[in-house]
């Protein structure tokens, strides 16, 4: 529990900041809802840039090591998010990776899948909507005749926060639970015992399979692959053997098994569990076992069913994949 | 983990790999790299001065870990785990990189082979720090021996082991034993007596006290493994008995091919088109007739009926040509004035005396005319009134390059020697895998020709392949002395590199149960979590890759450990991608 005014001890200093994301981690902090009141109480948040009018130079100013907590949430898409997640390390004792964009790269992460010439040629040319004759592509700088104006610079690849600077706990999800959030805040707050850095905080050891109450049997023979929403779904049998593709087993639980509860597979925002290093490694090896298929060629259409393989293996964890990004 | 201490040692194997990678300048790479305590090269590694050599710096250097470098691990792999482990290492603790068959063999530039076998190298060291010592292990073996299949290898193999005192099941389907052979009258090329030969060999295998004979009679619910097995006999008596044996042996045996499938043969069509195995009951009775009691003028036998050919069987029966040689002996020798024609695609006359029984049978006045069966099959019809023959058999000659028509009043065709379609279920009861041609596969098809994948089932006989009674007695003999082997040692040492299932993370999804090859793989309920029963695993390491949560590793080949391979052979030439 948050300390109470005669608790001597100082609050603890806290930041929430997002790089390459959605926004949903930030609204996952206020979705602590009346619980947020006990964080603030407990720490005073220093920087928080979709809550409060703090500047960049505001937290440049601020001493090394003085901020105690930092969620940072997002992927490192540009110059700009490299440059602050560099900023805020300096500036924090507990630098956490506060999301799946932030520890395994996430959604924006898909952008690996292409790079940023074809990411600039689809939006500034090819798109239905751009009119675009002149080609105009962004510049990092700009002369204008007040001066020059400057915009971050986009990186080729999508990185993950550890990727580009030291990091001290990850918290997993799509956004996190804010369940998890308030567990591992108030550890953090009341002074208990830490896991070792580079611990997976706010999630479970085991899968989201292992909580799942659906009926599993051995029965995970595949003739064709189902999207949920071609299928009458039983509600009570592992989507698996209905032949759609959850990524259940290799996903750590935590979220309480949200999305199946809700009679949807898994997508695997927990990322993998400490056994599985490569999420989508795992699950396309083991649903290849899963295809039941006599010839080379019965298995290609099978295969077929599945729709964009690669954008729903590594949905979240491409970047922090051993494959990294695609070559081009 | 131990600080590691590898020494590293890069086989010249003769000229075989220092012609085309250079040795020394691996050597002097590799000895670069951190924990790396030597990088050493010698002639020959496996020879005994140069596992000599591994032995002493393991001791003079306080080593922990060995690479060699040399040829493939299934050569020489055990060897260097056994010289290690002589110096006090465990064996699994060293690493064998394969600078031969995938490097110095293959390529012809000395540049990049080196390169290649440094990355190689450097692999393997990456891997070897990720080593974990491993215990051996081993079960105990019962003396008894099942034996599946009562034709001549089935019963060679019995007597074998029988007669050392061991107990065998011996399980026939049929009402009697000693199968094809028992229907034979001659045996090529001595021309000898079948029965003579099989008739003491089946009294001795009824009457010996050490077999239990079961004829009429399938075995079923084959469960556990080498050592320990357990089945069901089943021959229609309520109370069907359960055997418990250590060994296994198939001796199925084949069956011979349909040709009725062949149109041109009008087998089935024409009565007095006949099958070998028809033919050798009339030569076993004494009695060659077309189907109206006549003695027949003219005999025609067609090779090949089923065999090389992209249509039915591509392979060989390997028996059939020698087989119509004989035919044709027996049938000049009781049909002194019969026209006999051997219509043949190729002679194939390999197997001691055979070449020379051939030659002999040219004597016997017989006409041999060659066909090309790739290209058109001889066709039977039927003769005219006016002819004085029953059948006419229309042919391209190949020699003479002529059409030719052949009277016969009867037409032996030696058809292929196929396997039982029946064999699917032997197969899935005790775990063996089967070739493209239905055929039983063996461990290694030169080095371990009776063995099988699974330990403690063997193979002997035509189950395995269409082959003669002399290779039939020496393979079922041959799984006789292994099983013997086996049942001296009273133990037999099980595969170490299992699959194991971390509990603790099993979530239970059960992707792993059918995948397993051995039925190793079992789910347990009270648990939550899968199981593998590591004696019958072989540690192929299917339910690993795929398991999605990671919670089945293989020993020795953990995800840790191959990636560090895969670090290791991409951190030099592929730095820059």
């Amino acid at each position: 529990m948050p300390p109470d005014s005669s608790n001597p001890k100082p609050k603890l200093k806290l930041a929430v900041y997002w790089g390459a994301a959605c926004g949903g981690c930030c609204v996952s902090v206020l979705d602590t809802h009346e619980k947020l009141l006990d964080i603030v109480a407990a720490a005073d948040l220093v920087f928080w840039p979709i809550a409060m009018d703090i500047k960049y130079k505001d937290v440049e100013a601020m001493p090394d090591k003085s901020i105690d907590v930092t969620l940072f949430n997002g992927a490192i898409r540009n110059s700009e998010n490299k440059h602050i997640a560099q900023l805020l390390r300096s500036k924090t004792k507990i630098l956490v990776a506060y999301g799946s964009c932030a520890y395994m790269g996430g959604i924006p992460g898909l952008a690996n899948f292409t790079d940023r010439e074809g990411i600039f040629r689809r939006v500034y040319e090819e798109s239905e909507s751009t009119l675009n004759p002149d080609k105009v592509r962004p510049q990092t700088e700009t002369m204008v005749k007040e001066g020059k104006l400057e915009i971050p610079e986009m990186f080729n690849d999508v990185y993950t926060l550890n990727q580009v600077v030291d990091v001290d706990y990850f918290i997993p999800g799509c956004p996190p639970q804010s369940e998890r959030l308030i567990e591992v805040f108030t550890a953090i707050a009341t002074g208990a015992e830490l896991p070792p850095k580079g611990s997976v905080v706010g999630a479970n050891e085991k899968t989201n399979c292992d909580e799942c109450k659906r009926k599993k049997s051995d029965n995970k023979v595949i003739k064709k692959f189902y999207r949920p929403w071609e299928i009458q779904d039983d509600k009570e049998t592992c989507f698996l053997e209905q032949g759609v593709i959850c990524m259940g087993p290799a996903t750590r639980g935590g979220c309480g098994v949200r999305c199946v509860s809700g009679n949807s597979p898994c997508r695997g925002c927990y990322g993998p569990p400490a056994t599985a290093s490569d999420p989508g490694a795992k699950m396309m090896s083991a649903i290849g076992t899963m295809i039941d298929a006599d010839t080379p060629e019965e298995i290609d259409k099978i295969i077929d069913t599945i729709v964009d393989p690669a954008g729903l293996f590594y949905r979240f964890s491409l970047p922090s994949s051993i494959l990294g990004r695609k070559i081009i | 983990m131990e600080e590691p201490r590898i020494g590293v040692y890069i086989c010249h194997c003769g000229t075989n790999i220092a012609k085309m990678v250079d040795v020394e300048a691996v050597a002097a790479e590799v000895g670069k790299l951190p924990n790396v305590v030597l990088a050493k090269t010698y002639k020959y590694m496996c020879s005994d001065p140069g596992q000599e050599l591994i032995i002493k710096d393991i001791r003079g250097h306080r080593l922990n870990r060995v690479i060699v470098a040399a040829c493939s691990p299934r050569i020489h792999e055990l060897t260097f785990r056994t010289a290690v482990e002589k110096a006090g290492i465990n064996p699994y603790l060293f690493e064998m990189a394969n600078i031969r068959e995938q490097d110095s063999w293959v390529h012809t530039d000395r540049v990049e082979a080196t390169a290649k076998a440094i990355d190689l190298v450097i692999a393997a060291i990456h891997r070897v720090r990720y080593h974990e010592p491993l215990a051996k292990r081993s079960v105990n073996v019962d003396p008894a021996t099942l034996i599946i299949g009562g034709g001549i290898s089935g019963m060679v193999a019995a007597l074998e082991i029988a007669n050392a005192g061991k107990k065998v099941y011996l399980i026939e389907k049929s009402d009697h034993l000693g199968g094809h052979v028992a229907r034979f009258d001659l045996t090529f090329p001595h021309l000898s007596s079948a029965k003579q030969m099989i008739r003491p060999i089946l009294q001795r295998v009824e009457n010996h006290p050490n077999i239990d004979v079961f004829k009429k009679s399938v075995i079923k619910n084959v469960t556990g493994y080498i050592g320990n097995f357990k089945a069901v006999v089943e021959n229609g008596v309520p109370d069907p008995l359960e055997l418990t044996f250590g060994n296994i042996i198939a001796a199925t045996g084949l069956k011979p091919f349909d040709p009725s499938k062949i149109e041109e043969y009008g087998y089935g069509k024409f009565p007095d088109v006949v099958t070998s195995m028809e033919f050798e009951e009339m030569l076993s009775a004494g009695k060659v007739m077309t189907r109206y009691g006549k003695e027949p003028r003219n005999i025609a036998i067609i090779h090949c009926v089923g065999s090389r050919s992209k249509k039915y069987h591509e392979y060989c029966s390997r028996t059939c040509c020698m087989v119509a040689l004989k035919f044709v002996n027996q049938i000049r020798a009781g049909l002194p004035d019969c026209n006999i024609f051997e219509i043949y695609a190729d002679m194939r006359a390999y197997g001691k005396g055979c070449e020379e029984f051939y030659a002999e049978s040219t004597h016997r006045q017989i006409i041999f005319l060659m066909f090309d069966q790739q290209e058109k099959l001889p066709l039977i019809k039927e003769a005219e009134r006016n002819d004085e023959c029953n059948m006419l058999i229309e042919l391209d000659e190949k020699l003479s390059g002529e059409t030719v028509e052949i009277p016969a009043d009867m037409v032996v065709l030696m058809v292929n020697m196929e396997a039982h379609e029946d064999v699917k279920e032997v197969v899935h009861a005790i775990g063996v895998s089967l070739c493209g041609n239905q055929f039983f596969i063996e461990k290694h098809p030169k080095l371990d020709p009776v063995a099988t994948t699974t330990g403690g089932v063997y193979i002997v006989g035509t189950c395995q392949g269409p082959k003669d009674i002399p290779d039939s007695v020496a393979q079922a003999r041959a799984a006789a002395a292994r099983i013997l082997a086996t049942i001296a040692q009273g133990s037999v040492a099980v595969e170490v590199t299992t699959a194991s299932v971390n509990e603790a993370m099993c979530c239970g999804c059960q992707t792993c149960i059918r995948v397993c090859p051995y039925s190793a793989v079992s789910y347990n309920e009270e648990k939550k979590s899968s199981e593998v029963n590591e004696v019958l695993c072989k540690g192929c390491g299917t339910c690993g890759s795929a398991c999605p949560s990671g919670a089945i590793s293989t020993k020795h080949f953990t995800d840790r450990q191959i990636l560090a391979e895969i670090e290791g052979i991409m951190s030099m030439s592929y730095k820059e991608i």
